[in-house]
Formats: C-alpha cells, sequence, structure tokens
C-alpha cells in the first residue's frame, strides 16, 4: 500500500492549482486580513486579531486541502483508472484507504505554512506547547472534511466534482465566519454559521490557542464526522468505484 | 484430468434494469485458444467481457477463470485486460503508473521487452495527459501485459486505433498467442477476427449464434452487393475474385459476390476509379441479421 500511497501524493503534489488553494492563498490571506483589519483596531488588540485570522486561515486552508485531496476520487472514476486497477491485482478497497491517508497527509502543509506565517510575518506569539496542540488539533479535526470530500468524491461525476472543490471551500468558508468572523454577521446568518461544521473546526482552534478547551466543537464534528462517513459508505454501496458512470 | 478451462461461462445472465444484455450464455475456452467475441454493437460482447472479469455481479450463471472466480483471478495475477472504459490517472508519468502496476506481480513481464512489446518504447518518461489516443491504448496495453498473464481479455482493444496501430496490435498479439497466451477479444470488425483468431463466437443478443473458426462463419455471412459509377469498359468484371453476378444501369455498376474483400482488393488494385463506391448489405448489422434468422431457424 505504501506504493500507492507515494503514487497518490506525488500526484498531488504535482498539481500546482491545488498547492495555490490550498498553501499559497490561506498563506496570503492570513497577511492580507492581519495587515487590514489588524491596522484598524487598536495596538492592544492586535495580538487576538492576528491569532483569529491565522486560526481561520489554517482552517480555510486544511479544509480546502481535505476536500481536494479526497474530490479528486470522482476524477480517477471518470477516467476509467479506478476501473483499470480493478482489472490488476492491485486490491481496490486500497485505493479508497489511501486517499483518506493521502487527504490527511496534506492537510499538514496547509496547518504548518499558515502556523509559519502567523508566527514569523505577523508576530501571533503563543508557548510552544500551544503551537503544537493547535496543529495537533485541527490535524486531527481535519478528518471530518477528509471524509466529507470521500462522500462528496463517490457521489458526483468529475465535472460536477472539480466545480464542488471550489464552492464547496467557498462556502464553507464564508458562512463558518472564516474570511469574516461571526462577531461581523448580521443576527440572522449567525445561525447559519453555527450550523457549518468549518465554523465548529475554527472554534476548536480558538479554544485551544484561548487554553479553554470546551466539548461543543468536539462533538459537533464527530457528529458531522458520523454524517459524512454514513454518506460515504452509502455512495459507496449505490455505486460501486469501478463503475464508470450512472 | 483434463486442463482447467482458461475461461468457464454456464448460463451467463446479465441484467440493466429490464434489458436483458447477455442472456444465458455458455462459453468455453481452453488455454492457448485465440477466441475472437464477434456481435455487432450492443450485442453483448461488452457486456460478457466486464462480467468475466467480474466488473459487475451478473443476474445469474456463473463465471470462472482458469477456475478461480474472477476477482481471486485477477489478484492471483493470471488475468490481464484491456476495458473499453479502461482510463489512466492524470498527473503522473506513464513508468510510474507502470510501476505501479508491475510491482503487484510476483513474476512481471521484464520492463525492457514489455515496453518493445506494448510499442510503448520512448513513452515511460511521457506525463499521461500528453499522450495521444492511439499511445493511451498501448499504455493500456502495456498494463495488461505486465504481469504476463496467462489469460488475456480484451474489450474491442483496437477501437480507438488507426490502420497502423491496428496492424501492430495484431501483430503483437499473434506473437503472444504463438507463446500460449489465451487471447480472448471482443470486436465487431469481421476482419479482425478473420485474422487473428482460431474461434470466432458470434454473439447476437446476449447469446451465441455461431461458434466456429473464422472461415465457416464467413461463408455464413457471404452475398453481398458492390456498386460505383462506371462509364468505361466492364468486360472484366464478371472474372473478379468472388463476383457471381454483374447487373446494374448504364450509369452504375452492381457487382453481387460472395467475399466483398477479395472483389474490393481486386477492384482498388485495378485501373479503374471507383466513384461514389457503395457496398451494401455488407454492414455486420445485417450480416448478423442473416445469423440470427438463421439461428432461430434452426432453433
Amino acid at each position: 500500500m505504501t506504493d500507492l500511497l507515494l503514487f497518490q501524493l506525488r500526484r498531488v503534489g504535482r498539481n500546482r492549482q491545488y498547492l495555490f488553494f490550498t498553501v499559497l492563498l490561506p498563506a496570503l490571506f492570513t497577511i492580507f486580513f492581519t495587515k487590514v483589519i489588524g491596522g484598524q483596531v487598536p495596538a492592544g488588540d492586535y495580538q487576538d486579531v492576528a491569532a483569529a485570522t491565522m486560526i481561520s486561515m489554517m482552517a480555510y486552508g486544511a479544509i480546502g486541502a481535505a476536500l481536494g485531496a479526497t474530490i479528486r476520487l470522482a476524477f480517477d472514476r471518470s477516467s476509467g483508472w479506478l476501473r483499470q486497477l480493478r482489472v490488476t491485482p492491485v486490491p481496490t478497497g486500497a485505493v479508497l484507504g489511501v486517499d483518506v491517508l493521502v487527504g490527511a497527509a496534506l492537510v499538514l502543509p496547509s496547518l504548518v505554512v499558515v502556523a509559519l506565517v502567523g508566527r514569523f510575518v505577523n508576530g501571533v506569539q503563543f508557548g510552544s506547547g500551544t503551537w503544537l496542540a493547535l496543529v495537533a488539533v485541527l490535524w486531527a479535526g481535519s478528518v471530518v472534511f477528509v471524509g466529507f470530500g470521500l462522500a462528496v468524491g463517490l457521489l458526483l461525476d468529475a465535472q460536477a466534482a472539480g466545480a464542488a472543490i471550489g464552492i464547496l471551500g467557498t462556502v464553507l468558508a464564508a458562512l463558518g465566519g472564516l474570511w469574516f468572523p461571526v462577531e461581523t454577521f448580521p443576527a440572522g446568518m449567525v445561525g447559519l454559521a453555527h450550523a457549518m461544521p468549518s465554523y465548529w473546526y475554527a472554534e476548536l482552534g480558538r479554544d485551544v490557542a484561548a487554553g479553554t478547551p470546551s466539548v461543543l466543537p468536539v462533538l459537533m464534528l464527530i457528529g458531522y464526522g458520523v454524517v459524512f462517513a454514513i454518506a460515504a459508505l452509502l455512495a459507496a454501496q449505490r455505486r460501486p468505484l469501478h463503475a464508470v458512470a450512472g | 484430468m483434463p486442463p482447467t478451462p482458461a475461461l468457464e461461462m454456464e448460463g451467463l445472465t446479465v441484467r440493466y434494469g429490464d434489458t436483458i444484455a447477455v442472456d444465458g450464455l455458455d462459453l468455453r475456452i481452453e488455454p492457448g485458444e485465440t477466441v475472437a467475441l464477434l456481435g455487432p454493437n450492443g450485442a453483448g460482447k461488452s457486456s460478457t467481457v466486464n462480467a468475466a472479469l467480474g466488473l459487475f455481479r451478473p443476474a445469474g450463471g456463473r463465471v470462472l477463470l482458469r477456475g478461480r472466480a474472477p476477482a481471486e483471478a485477477i489478484r492471483a495475477g493470471g488475468v490481464g485486460a484491456m476495458l473499453q472504459h479502461g482510463g489512466l490517472p492524470s498527473e503522473c508519468r506513464v513508468g510510474e503508473v507502470l510501476a505501479l502496476v508491475r510491482r503487484r506481480y510476483e513474476m512481471p513481464w521484464p520492463v525492457e521487452d514489455l515496453v518493445v512489446t506494448a510499442g510503448i518504447d520512448g513513452l515511460l518518461d511521457r506525463k499521461v495527459d500528453a499522450l495521444s489516443g492511439g499511445q493511451r491504448q498501448r499504455v493500456l496495453l502495456a498494463l495488461a501485459l505486465a504481469g504476463a498473464p496467462p489469460l488475456l481479455l480484451l474489450d474491442e482493444p483496437t477501437a480507438a486505433m488507426d490502420v497502423e496501430a491496428r496492424q501492430s496490435f495484431w501483430t503483437t498479439m499473434r506473437s503472444l498467442a504463438g507463446r500460449g497466451h489465451t487471447v480472448v477479444f471482443a470486436t465487431h470488425h469481421l476482419e479482425e477476427a478473420d485474422a487473428i483468431a482460431d474461434r470466432v463466437v458470434v454473439i447476437s443478443a446476449g447469446r451465441v449464434v455461431a461458434d466456429g473458426s473464422a472461415a465457416s462463419i464467413k461463408s455464413r455471412v457471404a452475398g453481398r452487393s458492390i456498386r460505383f459509377r462506371c462509364a468505361g469498359p466492364r468486360e472484366d468484371l464478371p472474372g473478379l475474385p468472388g463476383v457471381t453476378a454483374v447487373g446494374g444501369d448504364d450509369e452504375r455498376v452492381e457487382l453481387t459476390t460472395s467475399d466483398v474483400e477479395a472483389t474490393l482488393r481486386a477492384l482498388l488494385a485495378g485501373p479503374r476509379s471507383l466513384p461514389d463506391l457503395e457496398v451494401r448489405g455488407a454492414t455486420l448489422e445485417q450480416a448478423f441479421l442473416h445469423l440470427i434468422d438463421r439461428s432461430g431457424a434452426i432453433r
């Protein structure tokens, strides 16, 4: 399975668009938002703004990486590659497993790069334990979006999947308060934000950074994770991996 | 004990909703045979091949490849296949795909020889996304051959190939058959079946309607006509190979022939230009209808 894992990692790693949207863009947003918003608040609030922005962008990058790496499954199905693999001794089940691992692995660069930008460009100050916990918790939590991406990749054909990668990442980020904090949302939109897994994902990070861990984000994310896992299982059963279309 | 058949189907039935694609098909192919599954589009050839490979579960009947269930036989490395809707992964090089698949076999085909046999010499460093249709098809052939499998199942393998590629493909297949590989291929080209297979199984409406040597099948679909505009002399026409009657009018000639290919060859080799050339009754659909009628009468 290691060879299949490396094979898949290399493929995604070569995709410049993927690297741009999951690593470079969140890093640039981190700098941009911090400069814009950080410049408008009293100097005493800068740390909070810079930290919150960084955590939001870590979440944004991680969600994009997890979705992008897994929704691609739809491309491999549409191209006939999964069907081709089915007539070789490469076990088809391993393909799903590998895509989960690839999704999880590729989240890490997004998280680390944005964190480095936060620390060294924007001057976010945390203890080293907090830094480690922040990256670890967001890495673990990203499995929810790996599940989401798998379900979507199994359900959609290639064309719809291509659009979904961009749209889902944008919707989750915008409505979940990753681009603009939920505190700035009109009252009616706050409820919607709270229905987004992305909100709870970022909340998980904010809790760690503030040193006030709470149970609610964890429960919400587990709930979403279970729903996505069931959806992925149902989708895989409805249409086998090697089916080309329909 | 008789040798285990390379492929064995008993009462294979494949349904898509209410449509029956394969209707209780029985087929037994011995090791070393080269067999064409010949039939018009929609005859059930692909469904037969796909069911043989375990790509979907048949509604009824059973399939054994080399004495095992399809998935098991494939996992054991004894089967290679080219699919009609098979494909290659994006964002990687040909050599990487080939290496990934070759590693799964205990005794993979030596890569230097495989590259030459499949005709992908010089393509290993090429990006998959940059391949032409014919090159893709040859890479898919290389994947099918990667494990040097004793049994090859090919579903319309030459569909995306030009004439030259087709010829070299079938040369490869002939040499594989010569080395003792069992080659089973679906096609709707009578000529391919004729040139390659030592046994032709004609499939129509999901059933076997004829099973025998290429020559015996051909003799059953003979009797077609060739038409073209012809202003000049016609004395030579009755003497052309295969021609059984010469008709037509002042403007057009109509030749009835028992061997369209031979007649056409002779015509094309001759000095005459052949404006508005038409071969009628020569579509395989019609030929197969003819076969089905016959078998219907026999039944």
